[in-house]
């Protein structure tokens, strides 16, 4: 699997196809893959594909925006790029995708390799990836749907309008307001974030609670129809809260509402930003 | 600093009655930026718009909030106000304090001055936020089109046409002249309806400014007021007009026999044909799912085993001047103008639903329009009353008023407005036909509210001698030759039986077929039933809520002849009244694209309903959105599509929503 992508690497690097070839190589602990950019062939000896690929690194290319590059996918970030390429942020016709089948991503920490699958691997439906140029890895049969692992979604579901907004204060009051959620999601591209504008200050500067409280619901809804479940917000927030949860509700509510799954078409715009005769969801009938 | 003037309104006892003006006048005194307060007892008067100017000039007011009614009523009444006193006219809110505030809370005063001082908070934190727009001066087609050619449509468009308009008429039939055609003769005068139309379609096929497109349909509608861009399907006859003669060969020699529709079925008509003798134009047409040729041709096309249809082509062998075109396919024309008249009509309602009455079992009970074929000297019949089953004279005739109007049951509650006196017509045309004639006619109410109607239902009860029962009908059958009508006479309280010869269902009124379709492509309303909204029922009848669309006719709603002749006049005062402009103002309230913070995701093209968002490159290479001016109606779709904030709608910009809701939490 290295071997091929390395390959590919070299040659499309050698024929000037790319000029760059983002992908993975081995973290400074020997464990943990981590972002690797190869711009020669002599880089790309480096890449490497593992377990502990966890990055999405699909939101490096709207940076090389008019300079053509290769990409190492997993299935989730594949439909994340799906989604950049509907909303113009990638040119699908830049971009060479290498498609890895994925076999799940395991929890691991600085140093140490763990042995569980992350939470998101272990309900995932996909090993391979739903767009590629080039498909590294032995294809095998997709597993079946299972519920999702984090318990508190169940809770959540069963919860008081009051209970939930309690749990969610709980959450959110932890926030540092360190928008490293923000930074690592692909779907946050925007020139200047909600957050950050002064006119209008749509969130106050102030780091409490009701600010808090906004900042993570705008998100959230912002991402309504385009998060694809990557869950790196989860996995890099430093206070630990559950965005997860909330983004994976909010992907339900649109599969239910609106039979749609962000990322797994090509040219099917976001539900919420078009309008159609026959969606009228009981409102106003 | 902006100094802020508030104007509260009493209108009359119309918000003075339950929002307590002093209190609000305190109340607006003490928010900031104004400066000055004052109350009007009609602000919209001439007295009152004068102590607004003077106060503007008086207290050097820069920014005007005026708490009265909706802005829908006088937002523009006040704009031009402002303007006259100097101000930008968009320097100017309306805290709504009548339909929002008064009137919904009639019964509590106390809440309802509470509101109305919110609104003006509101109101107040939103115009210091204002910023002075500006329109501009757009061009626009001087030509109208007219969607139906029925009678309205036919006014609307010779109207038109006399004040040196071009117009397009664009109607769905091989010809015009609508249901109007149908009719033998017309309450309450019994003018013959063809006497009085024909000349009137031959004016419109005849006129050097009407464009008369008959077997089309309009398609597609884009742009706005003065420069309307439509997409008309013009359906091919596969008749060469240029060449046809309307000598009517074709259609006398035509072997294919099917029911014709003019006649509602009532007689036969070819495969090549004219709906009737009086068509305008008078150029038939090949109905191509009936013509024998077309069906061989299509057998042919699939490649089926077995014994091929006849050739036929009879038309084409015996037409003297070769009319008849087998190539000529359907078009699509595209077509600019700048006023639209819709009049696309009416068609009855299904009467089978009703299945007490036995219609479409019974051959002898029938509609009134068939009634109409019947007693028409150009029916099928040619005129003679007769029965469908059996061919001889009805004697006992029964009416059964209200079907499909009037009816809860059937989702219909409104009335068709001529069943009353068509019923009352039809009563005196059969004595007049056959002396023997006893007609019954089952009524709810007799609605006979027009000029001369009241005298005319008294002529069918004297001179004709018609029996009115008042009650409904419960249940028809056949006995023998006889239909058996069973009811109840309501103002006697005893059932009724009357063995009857024919019986006539009043069928009511109901939009056109397709008409929701088309009020959706020209974006504008229409009611649970499908009838288009006006743009306000009293005041602005013939329009629609779109700009630069007009309505007439019974697309409205039920309507009688002369109300349908006098909407499409009037909706084509209103469409000249577009067209007669210089140049048109664009409404500057349009939305805008920040271009450093416009990412280029086109969420905002998505959402947009009127295809306003365009793409344009930026210097650094870029590609953003930009907002098509003249296109955007400034709904905000766009805005609220904007995750990153890019988008905003000038007027009522982000930035001013969220002052008013902020300054509701101060």
């Amino acid at each position: 699997m290295n071997q091929a992508i390395r390959d590919k690497a070299k040659e499309l690097l050698a024929s000037g196809a790319v000029s760059c070839v983002i992908g993975y190589d081995v973290g400074s602990d020997g464990i943990n893959a981590r972002p690797f950019f190869a711009y020669t062939e002599e880089e790309a000896d480096g890449l490497a594909f593992d377990q502990t690929c966890t990055h999405n690194l699909v939101k490096y290319l709207i940076d090389r925006a008019g300079k053509a590059t290769a990409i190492v996918v997993k299935p989730c970030d594949a439909r994340a790029l799906t989604v950049l390429i509907n909303e113009k942020q990638v040119k699908r016709e830049e971009v060479f995708i290498i498609g890895a089948v994925c076999h799940g991503i395991i929890e691991s920490t600085w140093g140490q390799k763990g042995s569980d699958l992350q939470g998101r691997c272990q309900t995932c439906t996909q090993h391979t990836p739903l767009v590629y140029d080039l498909l590294v890895g032995e294809p095998m049969a997709e597993p079946t749907p299972k519920a999702p692992l984090d318990h508190r979604a169940a809770t959540l579901a069963n919860m008081s309008v009051a209970e939930r907004a309690a749990f969610w204060a709980e959450q959110f009051q932890r926030c540092l307001r360190c928008n490293a959620c923000r930074q690592v999601c692909p779907g946050c591209y925007c020139a200047e974030c909600f957050v950050d504008q002064l006119d209008p200050e749509w969130v106050g500067i102030r780091i409490d609670l009701p600010e808090k409280w906004l900042w993570n619901t705008i998100r959230a809804f912002h991402l309504a129809g385009r998060c694809v479940g990557c869950d790196e917000c989860q996995r890099v927030c430093p206070v630990n809260i559950p965005l997860g949860l909330l983004n994976h509700k909010l992907e339900e509510e649109v599969a239910t509402l609106f039979d749609f799954r962000p990322g797994v078409k090509a040219d099917v715009p976001a539900p919420l930003e078009t309008f159609k005769k026959d969606e009228k969801l009981g409102i106003g009938e | 600093m902006a100094r802020i003037g508030v104007f509260v309104c009493h209108c009359g006892s119309n918000i003075a009655g339950t929002v307590n003006i002093a209190q609000v006048m305190a109340a607006a005194q003490t928010m900031p930026l104004v400066t000055f307060v004052a109350d009007n007892k009609y602000s919209c008067s001439e007295i009152g718009q004068t102590a607004i100017r003077e106060a503007i000039l008086k207290q050097k007011l820069e920014r005007v909030v005026i708490a009265a009614c909706s802005p829908q009523m006088h937002e523009a009444t006040f704009r031009k106000t402002v303007a006259q006193a100097g101000l930008n006219p968009y320097l100017l809110e309306i805290a709504n304090i009548r339909e929002h505030c008064s009137w919904v809370h009639s019964n509590d005063k106390a809440a309802a001055t509470k509101k109305a001082i919110e609104l003006v908070k509101m109101a107040v934190a939103k115009v210091a936020r204002h910023e002075a727009l500006f329109t501009k001066e757009i061009g626009l087609t001087k030509k109208a089109l007219v969607i139906g050619g029925g009678i309205s449509g036919i006014q609307a468009a010779l109207d038109m046409a006399n004040a040196g308009y071009p117009v397009i008429l664009v109607e769905r039939e091989p010809t015009i002249g609508g249901r109007m055609a149908q009719l033998d003769k017309t309450f309450p005068t019994l003018d013959c309806s063809s006497c009085i139309l024909t000349p009137k379609m031959v004016e419109v096929a005849q006129h050097p400014n009407i464009t008369l497109l008959t077997y089309a349909e309009v398609k597609s509608v884009r742009g706005f007021v003065g420069n309307f861009e439509v997409e008309i399907l013009q359906r091919a006859r596969k008749v060469d007009a240029s060449k046809c003669t309307s000598c009517g060969i074709c259609w006398q020699k035509c072997p294919e026999k099917i029911p014709a529709e003019f006649n509602l079925g009532l007689g036969p008509r070819a495969a090549i044909y004219t709906p009737f003798p009086q068509a305008v134009p008078n150029i038939p047409s090949i109905d191509l799912a009936h013509c024998r040729y077309i069906k061989y041709q299509e057998f042919v096309a699939r490649g089926e085993e077995g014994k091929k249809p006849p050739q036929c082509r009879i038309c084409e062998r015996l037409c003297p001047p070769q009319a008849i075109d087998w190539e000529q396919s359907d078009q699509v024309l595209v077509e600019k103008v700048g006023a639209i008249v819709v009049a696309t009509g009416y068609q009855t309602f299904d009467h089978t639903r009703y299945g007490e009455f036995g219609a479409g079992r019974y051959p002898d009970v029938i509609t009134g329009i068939q009634l109409e074929r019947l007693l028409s000297a150009s029916g099928p019949t040619e005129g003679e009353v007769v029965r469908p089953s059996d061919g001889t004279h009805p004697k006992t005739v029964v009416f059964v008023s209200c079907v499909g109007s009037r009816d809860e049951r059937m989702g219909r509650a409104y009335c068709s407005n001529v069943c009353c006196m068509y019923m009352a017509k039809q009563a005196i045309l059969l004595k007049e036909h056959d002396p023997e004639v006893q007609s019954y006619i089952f009524y709810i109410d007799i609605r006979a509210g027009g000029k001369g109607y009241e005298e005319f239902i008294r002529r069918a009860q004297e001179e004709a001698r018609a029996i009115y029962l008042r009650g409904r009908i419960s249940h028809i059958y056949q006995d023998g030759k006889k239909l058996i009508v069973r009811g109840e006479d309501s103002l006697l309280g005893r059932p009724v039986e009357i063995a009857a010869d024919l019986v006539v269902l009043a069928t009511g009124i109901e939009p056109s077929a397709g008409a929701k379709e088309l009020a959706q492509s020209l974006n504008i309303s229409y009611d649970a039933h499908g009838f288009m909204v006006e743009a306000h029922p009293k005041l602005r009848p013939v329009e629609s809520r779109t700009e630069g669309i007009f309505l007439a006719g019974t697309a409205i709603a039920p309507n009688d002849i002369p109300g349908c002749v006098a909407q499409g006049s009037a909706a084509a005062v209103k469409a000249l009244a577009v067209l007669s402009r210089p140049s048109l103002v664009s409404d500057p309230m349009v939305a805008i694209v920040d271009p450093l913070r416009c990412t280029g995701c086109f969420a905002c093209q998505r959402a947009c309903a009127f295809n306003a968002i365009d793409s344009q490159v930026t210097r650094d290479g870029k590609t953003i959105a930009v907002v098509n001016e003249s296109l955007c109606k400034g709904c905000g779709l766009c805005v609220s599509a904007c995750r990153g904030v890019a988008m905003n709608l000038k007027g009522f910009s982000q930035q001013q929503l969220l002052a008013e809701v902020n300054a509701l939490w101060r």
